[in-house]
């Protein structure tokens, strides 16, 4: 009996009628998943790690200390820099050089948790094709502009921030936060 | 004018006209099958090119037009130029005996000339079938001119497959001819008229309904369509035959596969779904007083039904994987071919007992 059910389905192309059926269903009931991409974007999500950017101080300062840390912390060796005195003032230092070959980084911002004055920032920006690599290789000023344009909204100065923030500030999440 | 020269003039219309559909059915169809293919998945297809990319296939052509010609390394030059005419002709040529429409004659300086076909030659059928064996050549040679393996795999692959299911192709016919006692295009679908009872799907003694669906398998496998589109698996051979074809070469190609379809959809339409007739006797037009319009609802008909077939197509590649090659081989010599045999002998006795049915 099985056999015959077997037979029949067979001879009677059953199971491609039942595909063709789903087919045609999914032809009726045309809902598209499709996002039209340049045209509509997807929302990224709260947390999302884009494109790399060095920030300033509300002054127009920058964050800077030309500590290495980052570079120490990349695991794809992205980060090149070349740290200096502040011309005048023997006890501060500042990054003379930062480059940045994005080419090779991934996104993973251990640069960013590894800044002691959140000198690093990840944006929100994802769309960097570009159709020659060598636009990849970013130096200060383009990470800056990145910056700039990324966080309008920039911190106060560390000498005018709760000190223990100030001090503190390396990696350890349970310190008091910076008040907004 | 002389009379040779009268009969040319309107063939010649009549070769443009009919050049012109199939050449606007088949930009048609590249768009449709693209958009039918995309919704059925869950996609929209092209959208750029045109509002919802209704442009596609002009922008496709444009492309393919001003592309660079890739001749290969080692590439036999002749027949890499000749394989793709080889395979674009023949799928044209079948067209001049497809009646498009009703059987009527005008009579033009006492020349009595059919409007609806190009040439009522009365081995109609059969001189397509030939003409689509040619084709088979086209993809062969292109193939194996390339130099390259998968083209070669492709054409060898197309030859083994195409010459076994014409075979079942043509078996599956038989059954239609026994019926009409013709091979001429015409006559099979003037057979047809009146109530869609009498087309042949339907027609007694014997609906030809399982030498309608040996057909339609075997013509989806003979256009190498999925899901028989081995010489062409583009998983496993880049593109099978045309894998090193560029430019208008390949348009020649792709142009060729999409009049193969028109053509095949063609042939079922006129041969088991009535051509031309409508379901019901006559038509509305003429019922409406207008019996000089008819013709436009003949050929809607006509038109309606060959493009239900190429839906179809678009449909089967919208659901099915493709065959492995030992699967192809054997469903069409050991499945499709007993099947269309059984059809042929069990007519011939239903016409034999019942030749008036």
């Amino acid at each position: 009996m099985n056999k015959l059910k077997q037979w029949l389905k067979t001879i009677t192309l059953y199971e491609i009628l039942v595909g063709m059926k789903t087919t045609l269903g999914h032809l009726l009931r045309y809902r598209p998943i499709t996002l039209q991409y340049p045209h509509e974007k997807r929302m990224l999500p709260e947390n999302y790690r884009g494109m790399l950017a060095l920030l300033r101080y509300d002054d127009g300062t920058e964050k800077c200390v030309g500590c290495d840390l980052c570079e120490a912390a990349c695991p794809s060796r992205v980060i090149r820099v070349v740290s200096a005195e502040v011309p005048g003032e023997p006890t501060k230092r500042y990054a003379k050089e930062y480059y940045m070959d994005m080419t090779r980084c991934l996104f993973c911002g251990m640069c960013v948790d590894a800044c002691p004055v959140d000198a690093l920032g990840m944006t929100r920006e994802f769309e960097w094709a570009v159709y020659d690599k060598r636009q990849l290789h970013l130096n200060k000023q383009q990470l800056l502009a990145i910056g700039d344009r990324s966080f309008p909204v920039r911190e106060k100065r560390l000498e005018l921030q709760h000190p223990n923030t100030a001090f503190f500030n390396v990696a350890f999440k349970h310190m008091p936060q910076k008040p907004a | 004018m002389s009379e040779l020269g009268l009969r040319l003039t309107l063939s010649l219309i009549q070769i443009a006209v009919v050049v012109a559909i199939i050449i606007v059915t088949v930009l048609i169809l590249t768009l449709a099958e693209r958009k039918i293919l995309g919704w059925m998945q869950d996609r929209m297809g092209p959208m750029e090119v045109g509002p919802y990319g209704i442009l596609q296939p002009f922008a496709d052509a444009i492309k393919l037009f001003f592309k660079e010609d890739i001749v290969p390394a080692g590439a036999n030059k002749l027949l890499f130029t000749v394989a793709p005419l080889l395979a674009l002709i023949p799928a044209f040529i079948g067209f001049a005996v497809i009646p498009w429409g009703p059987d009527w004659t005008l009579e033009i300086n006492g020349i009595v000339y059919k409007p609806f076909v190009i040439s009522d030659i009365n081995i109609g059928i059969l001189y397509i079938l030939a003409f689509a064996s040619i084709g088979a050549y086209g993809i062969i040679l292109g193939g194996w001119a390339s130099n390259s393996k998968y083209s070669l795999l492709g054409g060898l692959r197309s030859a083994a497959q195409v010459i076994s299911y014409e075979l079942n192709v043509g078996l599956a016919i038989i059954g239609v001819i026994i019926l009409a006692g013709s091979l001429s295009l015409v006559k099979i679908t003037n057979a047809q008229s009146g109530w869609f009872w009498h087309w042949y799907l339907f027609a007694l003694p014997v609906p030809q309904i399982v030498a309608f669906v040996v057909y339609v398998i075997s013509a989806v496998a003979e256009t190498n369509r999925v899901p028989f589109d081995l010489p062409e698996a583009e998983s496993e051979l880049v593109a099978g035959f045309f894998t090193e074809y560029s430019g208008l070469r390949f348009a020649f190609f792709y142009l060729a596969e999409y009049a193969n379809m028109i053509l095949v959809s063609c042939i079922a339409a006129a041969m088991f779904l009535g051509g031309w007739n409508a379901p019901y006797p006559g038509t509305i037009l003429d019922r409406l007083g207008l019996p000089s319009l008819a013709w436009i609802e003949h050929t809607m008909w006509f038109a309606a039904k060959t493009y239900f077939f190429l839906f179809l197509f678009f449909w089967l590649r919208a659901t099915l994987p493709r065959l492995r090659y030992d699967q192809l081989m054997r469903f069409g010599w050991k499945v499709m071919l007993p099947i269309a045999l059984a059809n042929i002998v069990i007519t011939s006795i239903a016409v034999y007992l019942f030749p008036n049915a």
